[in-house]
């Protein structure tokens, strides 16, 4: 209840600050003892070094809500400044450890900074510095492929497949070649009715489709190769060094 | 290495026959100029590859033939796909912008934008217009040279696109030094990430899974 009401009060004071820009709380911010010690806390904890962190499981007071607003300081700027977002070469060199706790890290920030979005959108303000969005977003997306890479690797020398499902080559009821990946099933083929239903055959009659479709084919490329060498003679014919030097090739 | 780069070709598709002016593709002026189902004459570029492009925002160029001819500038915007290069104050005309019912608009200057057979690359210590190559120094750079004098011409200082100067960046409370980023922590071994994490804290799976099929 007192958890609710402080969380209240913190809210309040966060659009007010939004609505009236450069006004700082500084001095309000006794209202809630404790709040501003333990955001600085969290933000000197994620300028340490990775290796040297132990999992934070810090209980914090109001169940942890402020973890969804910036540092106070910089409630109510126009622009907060920002580094880089994380190369994958950097992340290449890391741990998995590191490349774990890195991500629940940039996750957080990204709840921070969406809740922000939000906010300025229903305060009909402009987001302050936007730009931390996308790098959060680059950054974790680095992650994903730096530990996808290393996956695929493990599985190439362990089995020689890159792919993670297996599956294979498979026609279709119109004489289609597709790739079929394999699925997850509790119970075999045989018992399968939703399976048993699909058709990967085709029946004779199909064949003529198949050719027309192959025809087709056939005649879009032709008339794309058409399409490039007629415009390669007008090019020609408008820039004639060009001509000059496929010539000369 | 080849899952990124696969990845990293997701740029704005742009429809076969877009004609491109000095706006940019996403912005409202590209879209009310250029709405969808728009066909028109297509414009015949000479094709430049993209490692022969010689002329960037921020080099001072010679404009050699139209109503500047003579006169050097700045370039303040490329567009590759037409071969332009918009010239800071030359090859103007005059158009009155932020015009209302009831007031006239403001008469400004706009810059045209002018073709790269119309503008030549200006030797930095002559100031005369010159041909330019691109060639490798002794060190492996790839710079820009002067076929008359053999100096090089160096390539205009790039901003970059969150404005940051890196020379002159002080770390903030969120972000982690270069030590620390360039650290290298990876030793590689035969477990899996989900396996490696899983020894880390602590978590022993004695679950077993049940029997399923794969087709």
């Amino acid at each position: 209840m007192a958890a609710a009401v402080a969380m209240a009060a913190l809210c309040r004071r966060f659009t007010a600050a939004l609505r009236l820009s450069g006004a700082r709380p500084g001095s309000t911010l006794a209202g809630l003892p404790g709040l501003r010690l333990n955001l600085f806390h969290k933000n000197l904890a994620k300028a340490e070094p990775l290796h040297q962190l132990k999992f934070l499981h810090t209980t914090l007071s109001r169940k942890g809500l402020e973890e969804f607003f910036d540092d106070p300081r910089n409630w109510g700027e126009k622009t907060v400044k920002s580094g880089d977002a994380w190369n994958i070469k950097q992340l290449r060199g890391k741990s998995s450890e590191d490349l774990h706790k890195l991500w629940y890290v940039l996750l957080k920030e990204k709840n921070m900074l969406l809740t922000l979005e939000q906010e300025s959108k229903r305060q009909l303000k402009p987001m302050p510095s936007p730009e931390r969005l996308e790098k959060v977003e680059k950054s974790m997306k680095n992650i994903d492929l730096v530990v996808k890479e290393r996956e695929i690797a493990l599985r190439l020398l362990q089995t020689g497949h890159e792919k993670p499902v297996p599956g294979e080559w498979r026609h279709d009821f119109l004489g289609r070649t597709y790739w079929y990946s394999y699925k997850e099933w509790p119970i075999p083929w045989y018992l399968n009715k939703k399976y048993k239903r699909r058709k990967f055959y085709y029946l004779p009659h199909v064949d003529r489709f198949i050719r027309l479709r192959l025809e087709k084919s056939l005649r879009i490329k032709a008339r794309r190769q058409n399409l490039e060498r007629t415009r390669q003679k007008v090019l020609e014919r408008k820039f004639p060094h060009l001509a000059v030097k496929s010539q000369s090739q | 290495m080849r899952l990124s780069a696969l990845l990293c070709a997701g740029r704005l598709r742009l429809p076969a026959g877009y004609r491109h002016g000095t706006w940019r593709p996403g912005t409202a002026a590209a879209q009310l100029r250029n709405p969808p189902g728009l066909r028109r004459r297509k414009i015949f570029v000479e094709p430049i590859a993209r490692e022969d492009w010689k002329v960037f925002r921020g080099d001072t160029v010679q404009v050699l033939t139209g109503k500047d001819a003579g006169k050097q500038a700045m370039v303040t915007q490329v567009v590759r796909a037409r071969n332009w290069v918009v010239v800071e104050g030359l090859n103007t005309h005059y158009r009155y912008v932020n015009r209302t019912t009831k007031y006239a608009g403001t008469y400004i200057a706009s810059e045209a934008p002018l073709l790269l057979n119309q503008i030549s690359l200006v030797d930095p210590e002559d100031r005369k217009p010159t041909e330019v190559e691109w060639r490798y120094t002794e060190e492996g750079e790839r710079v820009r040279v002067s076929l008359r004098s053999g100096r090089i011409i160096p390539l205009p200082l790039r901003q970059r696109w969150d404005g940051i100067v890196p020379e002159q960046w002080i770390d903030g409370p969120k972000d982690t030094t270069v030590e620390d980023a360039l650290d290298k922590t990876y030793l590689p071994s035969l477990k899996t990430f989900e396996e490696e994490i899983m020894d880390a804290m602590g978590i022993v799976e004695t679950r077993r899974a049940k029997k399923s099929y794969w087709y």
